[in-house]
This record gives structure tokens, C-alpha cells and sequence, in this order.
């Protein structure tokens, strides 16, 4: 009979030690993240102004942005910004891992250099294409004038379209290696002998990726490609650092529009309203992606 | 075969040069002086080249104190997460009880919740604390995203250790205390490194919290205070460059000698892009 009870004590014991060491990581998710965001519902209905006490406006701030055409304008701005970004950093991540895993000499280093990109400060990777974007000294309509692609100089950052160019441009470089070193990692997994019996079967290089690389790797593709549309679609530094959302709001985008109304408008009912309208979709990609790396388990 | 190889080492050459020419840029800028920015003959390389932009921004800008900012924010910021990470990873994996299940699902979907959301509430309770416009803002800001993050990163090594070792150990006497410090934190060394690197980069890389919640230019952080020096009156180009250059350089370092883990870790599951 004491068997049984001092086994129990000592799993009641174990289970206090577990909620002991997890009771910080509670406190932080509750304090910090959890309370927070209901709060930013809660802001998002009332007519919050810095300095004023909020009044309860029910979706007035949601019904207003439906009808703001500058709101249209930046929903619009992310879509593109965020599609074609990850459409992008998928494509070239995917061809650096099919390169990576055919280079047998120096593998691993060239990954890491790969990958420097990915570390260092986004802010100085905005300042430095600010620059090789510079109109009348930067290295890139210097170049191109230099090899007579171009005559007279690009404001490359001054036109919409070419704005927009230059920020997705900045956040792929950005953001292609993660999805190549990502993506070589799952081609590790793929077992050797699916390839070799294809080869004995006489399937072609492309036969190979398409009916052995791409399924092995859909799990992979799926999770990163939806870990990197979540954060690129809720950008701020590249666009900030590089545009300002200008010129006009051409590269405007929902988190430079969020900042502008909340922290130089000081509008916060109506700022928390722009970062909410996206939280049903951001809502769905984070489901999926719990989902499947939980399965896994 | 020869030929893809061929191949697949061309398309890593253009990578490696695609990633290779903004990094030459930023020391070539660094080591001219304006006038030299401003001209043709060379473009292309210094000559001569000069450390007056080094010197000019250590000597004559608040770049030094942005620094010490950065690193009190960036260690102080590690060294919360790597506490509060170690012992909830090791918690979440290592011991059952009730509801642990739904709180590893949530330190994931804590992890991908975007700061954009959270930074005007964060706002409203640092400005409660009387936190805003103080280092501490950042400090307390700043486990929202590191933490969970690293704390997934550890469950990937915690997971991977034989649960037999530490059973071992507990027969032989030792408390669940004594396992985990003794038998589980020796074996776990790559993965907390791995997660103490995570979190200064991403602490010392920060940008919107920064920007928002610390005003006065003396508490500011190294990029919230170079963005403040590109959009002065003149675009001081070769000194922001050189402040490019030192604030890469120990993110660089510590790559250099830690990747290893931190690509181990990336891998592991816990990814951000």
C-alpha cells in the first residue's frame, strides 16, 4: 500500500517542479503578449486618442478604413509587397538548395555565408540599399550608366513603381537564404534511395524534383513558406528605413500606416483597427503552421 | 554530372556575389570621405581611403552610447530568455502534467504573433509601469519575442537527450533539481548557446519597440539612432556606413564562431524569415 501513494507523491511533487519552471514563461505569455492583444481589441473600438480617455465606438474605426481609400491603397501595397517578396525568396531559396546540395566541397561554409544576410540588422541592410539605391551616387544607377544600360539617373526610390521594386528587392535579399538553408534541410531527409531507384528507372533530373524533391519537401515549403508571409506581411523596417511608405504612400504597407496613425496622428482607436483587420488571415497561417509543426511530435 | 555540378557551383557564385556586393559596399562608402563619394575617379575602391569616418563617428556623434544601449538592451535581453527559456523548454519536455500540451502550442503561437499588433497595447502598459523612455521599456519588451522563440528552439534539444540519463540519475538520488543542473543543462551547452545567440541577435537587431518606446537620444538603440542620423539635414553617407560596418561586425563574430549551432538550431524547427 505505501508503494503506490509515495509513487503518486513523487508524481505530484514532479508536476509542481514542472509547473514551477514554466510559471515564467506564464507570466510573460498572460502579462505581456495574452493581455495586450485583448487590450488591442478592446482600443481597436473606442475612439482612442493619446491623451484622451477612450470612448466606446463600437466598429466605427473598422467602418471608417473600409471607406479610407489611403486603407485601400495600403492593403493593397502589403499584398503586393508580401507576395511577390516570399513568390521570390521561395523560388531563389529553392534553387540556392538545389546548388547547396549538389556542391560536395565546401558545403556547410558556403551555407553559412549564405546566410549572412539573414543575421545582421535589418535596419542596416535598409540603410545600405538606401544608399546603392542613392539617385545621383549609387552604386547602382552609377553601374548602370557605367555599362550603358541606362542614361540619365533612376530615382529609384522617388517613383512608385520603381519604390515598391526597391523594397521587395531589399526584403528578398533579406529573406532568401532562411528559405534555402530551411529547404536544404529537408532535402537531408529525403531518403538516398528514392533518388536511386528513380535513376535506375531512368527518370530525368527534372521527373526527379518534381515527383521526389517537391513532395518530400512539401511540409517544409508549406511551414516556412507561411512563417514568411506572417512576417513579411507585417514588415516595418525595410519600408520604413527605405521609403517611409512614400513617395506619396505608393510603398505604404499596414505596419508603416499603423505607426503613422498611432504614433504621429496619435490616433490609437483607429491605428490598432489597421493592425487588427488582418488578424483573421494571420489568425488561419498561424493555425495551419501550429498544426503541422505539433504533428509532428 | 560534371556539368550540374559546373552549374551549381555558378548559380552559388551569383549568390554569393548578389550577397557579397552590399557588404563590399558598405566598407568601400566607409572609407571614403565625402568629397570621394562624390566623384568617379576611383568609384569603384578607396584610394586613398581614410578612417576620418570611423574616427568622426566614435569622436563626434552619439554612436558610442548608442552602442552601450544596444549591448546593456542585447546581453541583459539574453540573459532573461536564456532563464526563462532553459527552464520552461526543459519543463514542456521533460515532466507531465496537466495542460502542458496546450501551453508548447501556445509558446508557437506566441512566437508568431507579429509585434506590429502588440506594440501600442505593450505601449499602454509601459506607460502604466512608468517604464517609457528608459532602457527598461526594452528589456521588459523585448522576452515577447525572444522567448518564445528560444524556448521552442530548446524543446528540439531537450527532446533529443535520452530520457533514461536523467532517470538514471534520479534513481541514483538525485533531486529532479540535481538531474536537470547536473545531467541535462551539460548536455543541452550547444542548444542554450544556440538560443543565447538567437536572442542577442534578434534583441541587438530590434527596431519598432525602439523606436517607440525610448525617445531621448542618449537611451537610444544603434538602429533607431542611425535611422535618426539618415533623415538629419545631410545623408553623411560614409559615416553611416561605418556604423553599418561596426554594428555587423559583432553579429558577424559570433557567427563566424557559432553557426554551427545556430544553423543546428534554425533547422531544428524554429524558424523566422
Amino acid at each position: 500500500m505505501t508503494r503506490p501513494s509515495a509513487l503518486r507523491r513523487v508524481r505530484v511533487a514532479d508536476a509542481l517542479v514542472g509547473y514551477l519552471f514554466v510559471s515564467p514563461l506564464c507570466v510573460l505569455v498572460l502579462g505581456l503578449v495574452a493581455y495586450p492583444l485583448g487590450n488591442a481589441v478592446w482600443i481597436s473600438l473606442t475612439d482612442k486618442y493619446v491623451g484622451y480617455a477612450p470612448r466606446f465606438v463600437g466598429l466605427a474605426n473598422y467602418a471608417a478604413l473600409a471607406r479610407d481609400p489611403i486603407f485601400h491603397k495600403v492593403v493593397w501595397n502589403s499584398a503586393v509587397f508580401t507576395l511577390a517578396s516570399v513568390a521570390v525568396k521561395v523560388v531563389l531559396g529553392m534553387l540556392m538548395a538545389l546548388a547547396l546540395q549538389r556542391a560536395l566541397v565546401a558545403r556547410s561554409f558556403l551555407r553559412a555565408v549564405l546566410l549572412v544576410p539573414w543575421v545582421i540588422p535589418t535596419v542596416i541592410t535598409a540603410l545600405t540599399w538606401h544608399w546603392m539605391f542613392n539617385a545621383l551616387w549609387g552604386l547602382i544607377n552609377v553601374t548602370l550608366q557605367g555599362v550603358g544600360l541606362q542614361r540619365e539617373p533612376i530615382a529609384w526610390l522617388g517613383q512608385p513603381a520603381t519604390a515598391m521594386a526597391a523594397v521587395i528587392t531589399a526584403n528578398v535579399w533579406r529573406g532568401f537564404p532562411f528559405f534555402g538553408v530551411s529547404l536544404l534541410a529537408g532535402m537531408q531527409t529525403i531518403p538516398r534511395d528514392l533518388y536511386e531507384a528513380a535513376a535506375v528507372d531512368g527518370a530525368s533530373p527534372a521527373q526527379r524534383f518534381w515527383h521526389i524533391t517537391l513532395p518530400g519537401l512539401r511540409l517544409v515549403l508549406l511551414v516556412t513558406t507561411l512563417i514568411s508571409l506572417i512576417f513579411t506581411l507585417n514588415d516595418f523596417n525595410i519600408v520604413y528605413v527605405l521609403t517611409r511608405g512614400g513617395p506619396g504612400t505608393a510603398t505604404h504597407v499596414l505596419a508603416t500606416y499603423t505607426y503613422e496613425i498611432g504614433f504621429q496622428a496619435l490616433r490609437w482607436g483607429k491605428a490598432v483597427a489597421v493592425s487588427m483587420f488582418l488578424m483573421p488571415v494571420i489568425a488561419v497561417m498561424i493555425v495551419i503552421v501550429t498544426r503541422y509543426l505539433t504533428r509532428e511530435e | 554530372m560534371a556539368g550540374r555540378g559546373v552549374l551549381a557551383y555558378g548559380f552559388i557564385g551569383l549568390l554569393l556575389l548578389v550577397v557579397g556586393v552590399p557588404f563590399y559596399w558598405m566598407v568601400n562608402t566607409s572609407l571614403k570621405t565625402s568629397a570621394q563619394l562624390q566623384s568617379l575617379a576611383p568609384y569603384y575602391y578607396p584610394s586613398p581611403g581614410t578612417l576620418g569616418n570611423y574616427r568622426a563617428l566614435l569622436g563626434t556623434t552619439n554612436f558610442p552610447i548608442w552602442i552601450r544601449n544596444s549591448a546593456l538592451v542585447a546581453v541583459g535581453a539574453t540573459l532573461v530568455t536564456v532563464l526563462v527559456s532553459s527552464l520552461a523548454g526543459y519543463s514542456l519536455t521533460r515532466i507531465r502534467y496537466p495542460g502542458r500540451r496546450l501551453l508548447a502550442t501556445t509558446v508557437l503561437i506566441v512566437y508568431l504573433v507579429p509585434p506590429t499588433l502588440l506594440f501600442i497595447p505593450l505601449y499602454t502598459i509601459l506607460k502604466r509601469a512608468d517604464l517609457v523612455n528608459s532602457l527598461w521599456a526594452l528589456l521588459v519588451a523585448y522576452p515577447t519575442f525572444t522567448v518564445p522563440f528560444c524556448t521552442w528552439l530548446l524543446m528540439g534539444f531537450f527532446r533529443s537527450i535520452p530520457r533514461d540519463l536523467e532517470e538514471a540519475a534520479m534513481v541514483d538520488g538525485a533531486t529532479r533539481l540535481g538531474a536537470f543542473r547536473r545531467v541535462i543543462l551539460p548536455l543541452t551547452t550547444p542548444g542554450i548557446l544556440a538560443a543565447a545567440l538567437f536572442a542577442f541577435t534578434l534583441a541587438w537587431n530590434e527596431f519598432l519597440y525602439a523606436l517607440v518606446f525610448v525617445h531621448d537620444t542618449e537611451l537610444k538603440t544603434i538602429p533607431v539612432g542611425l535611422n535618426d542620423l539618415m533623415f538629419g539635414d545631410i545623408f553623411l553617407w560614409g559615416q553611416l556606413m561605418a556604423a553599418a560596418v561596426v554594428t555587423t561586425l559583432p553579429v558577424i563574430v559570433l557567427y563566424t564562431y557559432l553557426q554551427r549551432y545556430m544553423v543546428e538550431g534554425l533547422t531544428a524547427g524554429a524558424v523566422k524569415g
